[in-house]
């Protein structure tokens, strides 16, 4: 009996537990605050990454101290999973780093900053980076970083074929082809994996062909149009000439078992220093512009510290933002993270370092893509078609004809 | 006089039933309440989700915006979705090669490892990691396997045949999918079978061979019949298992090439964490959940008719 009573108390004192633990807790009532971010691996050393923002926050600390600041840092896979789901619970962070191509499907969640940023350092900020995280009149994050895909080439590669030129237009790519695939080597390497995002491998092209996702209006898909095909047409040319391996056009392998990685392609638009420098040597990466076709253009992205709507501390949060977004501590992350400045007043991070330096400059000719409501979805009709079309299914004309048709069913 | 002695009777049968009642619900209450804390989780954590998800599919529902009640606007969105028609295609013919092939390669090696020899333990246990590999892992190791340059085409080439790579056929993706996802499950099933076989007697064997039966007649007359109950409990599990396949197949094709792979649940998670349209998600969930149920139901009831 004595025993039943004891497991029955075991029972009900688990079961009271378990329901004050999922009840959560309450504020403290007092008058500090808390701001909660979320940031992901953005400097690859995860010892480095956290000793910054222990410092950044120490330092914001010394300034503000009623208000503290939780920094966490998660894995960059799901993370738009975690988020969705913690903001669905009323439990999302006060500040996330997001991406533009981020940004439109949390427009909802996000509040501006408009009012909540310096004026001071508003006008610090690139014009073109401004323009990348405004919708709707409306300014959707702090931006603290970005970045810009170059051509990188292989100089080991290069002089194993006696190749002493690089490639600046697609026809240079066309007409050198040839010769790296006498040798054993691909010409470009190309992920049409249908879980990379189309920004670092179709799009490029089919803006450098003078294309564009989206027709003007933002009302229906332009991709299907002769600037499109074009582009198709030179991918699934050099796929058929056998200058692009074939394999990670459905999977995309790990980057250590890629041929990228053991040094048997020529180039990429598709990777960052960062990514080769273990594979093939800082001091074999050749930086190039991106190609020409009709255009000189490639993706680049704008990191933003954005404040979410749910935030219960905005003033707390804002003040945080403003600090951690200032020019000083910018510059000191972007050069920590490899990535290059959205601030005016820092000027070029990478005046030493050839590689990044040369990186650097390509800034200019970078774009973050469609900042439209469905530019995902558009992106998971489109990309199934230009496999179809690369493995030869479906001629590049009806595939971007069909991913139109669904495309434009989505945004009717 | 019948009707008070019948009274009499009922109040004289019900006094020790009550009692008899009492006692058991005394007996069972400790039971019952150690019991409780994993039901609430259940509640909490399984149950709750999959109502919110029912109720999620006849909103329409924006992040951190306003929820809508649209009834079954998005029930009429799926029956008119292609994408719909056709991660559900690929779903059943996913199905109908997985379950049986896991199944029949599950009754193969319990057969194989049901005799008792030395190392048969060691056996069973290297048949049976598989189960305990991470899936994500086997999708990898198989992305390899089946790729351009990989151990099969080779093999393949070796051989005769054409090679290249499985995962980039729209025809051939879902049977090589189809050997991962018999690789992963077999072991499991090779356990439940060989519980069952080793509860069957012997003697009902020898008999048979007295009687001159050849192993094949044994194993198809008297083997067999046995096995049914754990084969029918193997088969709701490995349908319910192949509807909601999911990660080998994210890891090894995201349901390319040209969606020739895309599983009712990649479509799902597409909708809900890449385009963001969760509440369309939820109501291909709730789809996907009663699909599940008619299959399940329809096996038992194929089942309830043999018995």
């Amino acid at each position: 009996m004595q025993l039943r009573k004891a497991v029955s108390a075991v029972a009900v004192a688990t079961l009271t537990a378990l329901l004050a633990a999922c009840g959560g807790g309450g504020d403290s009532g007092d008058d500090k605050a808390t701001v909660t971010m979320w940031i992901y691996p953005v400097v690859v050393d995860e010892t480095q990454h956290r000793a910054y923002w222990s410092q950044t926050v120490d330092a914001f600390k010394a300034q503000n101290p009623n208000i503290d600041v939780k920094v966490e840092i998660f894995p960059w896979a799901n993370r738009d999973e975690a988020l969705t789901t913690a903001i669905a619970g009323n439990k999302g962070p006060d500040v996330v780093y997001l991406i533009p191509d981020q940004i439109p499907k949390y427009a909802t969640a996000i509040e501006p900053m408009d009012s909540h940023l310096d004026a001071a350092a508003k006008s610090d900020y690139l014009d073109n980076v401004v323009k990348s995280v405004t919708m709707d009149n409306k300014l959707m994050g702090a931006p603290i970083l970005t970045s810009a895909l170059s051509l990188l080439c292989n100089k080991k590669v290069f002089a194993a074929v006696g190749q002493t030129a690089y490639p600046k237009t697609w026809d240079d790519v066309k007409a050198m082809a040839p010769a790296f695939k006498a040798k054993g080597y691909d010409m470009i390497s190309y992920d049409g994996d249908l879980k990379t995002t189309l920004n670092v491998t179709f799009y490029p092209l089919l803006w450098q062909a003078g294309g564009d996702v989206f027709a003007a209006d933002g009302k229906s898909v332009a991709f299907d149009q002769a600037p499109g095909v074009q582009a198709l047409t030179f991918l699934k040319d050099m796929v058929d000439g056998g200058y692009i391996n074939k394999g990670p056009i459905t999977t995309t392998p790990p980057i250590e078992q890629s041929r990228l990685a053991q040094n048997k392609v020529a180039c990429s638009w598709s990777v960052t220093p960062a990514d080769l420098t273990k594979f093939w040597g800082k001091d074999n990466i050749q930086v190039l512009p991106p190609l020409t076709n009709a255009k000189q253009v490639t993706y680049g992205t704008v990191g933003s510290l954005v404040m979410l709507k749910g935030s219960k501390n905005k003033t707390a949060a804002a003040k945080w933002v403003n600090f951690a977004t200032s020019a000083a501590n910018v510059k000191t992350y972007d050069t920590a993270s490899g990535f290059f400045s959205p601030i005016k007043s820092t000027g070029a991070l990478y005046a030493n370092d050839p590689v990044l330096a040369e990186a650097e400059k390509n800034t200019q000719y970078a774009t973050v893509g469609p900042l439209q409501v469905k530019s995902r979805d558009v992106m998971g009709a489109l990309a199934p078609e230009i496999q179809a079309a690369l493995l030869g299914q479906k001629s590049p004309e009806q595939a971007l004809k069909d991913a139109a048709k669904a495309a434009n069913a989505m945004l009717g | 006089m019948t009707t008070t002695a019948s009274a009499r009777e009922r109040a004289a049968t019900t006094a020790p039933a009550r009692k008899r009642a009492g006692a058991r619900w005394r007996e069972a209450r400790p039971g019952l309440l150690l019991v409780l804390p994993a039901f609430a989780l259940f509640v909490l954590f399984r149950f709750g989700p999959a109502i919110a998800g029912g109720v999620l599919s006849f909103t329409d529902y924006t992040i951190g915006g306003e929820t809508e009640w649209t009834g079954l606007a998005n029930f009429d969105r799926l029956v008119h979705d292609d994408r719909f028609w056709d991660a559900l295609r690929v779903t059943v013919i996913y199905s109908v090669l997985a379950v049986p092939g896991s199944i029949i390669v599950a009754l193969g090696m319990a057969m194989l490892v049901r005799r008792t020899f030395r190392g048969v333990r060691l056996f069973r246990s290297i048949f049976f990691l598989p189960v305990v590999t991470s899936l994500v892992l086997a999708g990898v190791i198989f992305s390899w396997i089946f790729s351009e340059d990989g151990p099969w085409s080779s093999l393949l080439r070796a051989v005769g045949f054409e090679g290249g790579s499985w995962l980039a056929d729209s025809v051939l993706v879902l049977p090589a999918l189809v050997v991962v996802s018999i690789w992963t499950r077999f072991g499991y099933g090779m356990l439940i079978i060989l519980a069952r076989l080793q509860d069957i007697p012997r003697e009902l064997e020898e008999a048979a061979h007295v009687d001159g039966a050849g192993s094949w007649q044994t194993f198809r007359h008297i083997i067999l019949p046995q096995l049914k109950p754990a084969l029918f409990f193997l088969g709701v599990l490995e349908t319910t298992v192949a509807f909601q396949a999911f990660d080998t197949i994210w890891v090894m094709t995201g349901g390319g090439p040209a969606r020739a792979s895309r599983t009712l649940v990649i479509e799902l998670y597409e909708q809900g964490f890449r385009n963001f349209d969760q509440d369309y998600a939820a109501t291909i969930g709730v789809a996907l959940f009663v699909m599940t149920l008619v299959v399940a139901l329809i096996q038992r009831l194929i089942m309830g008719r043999d018995k």
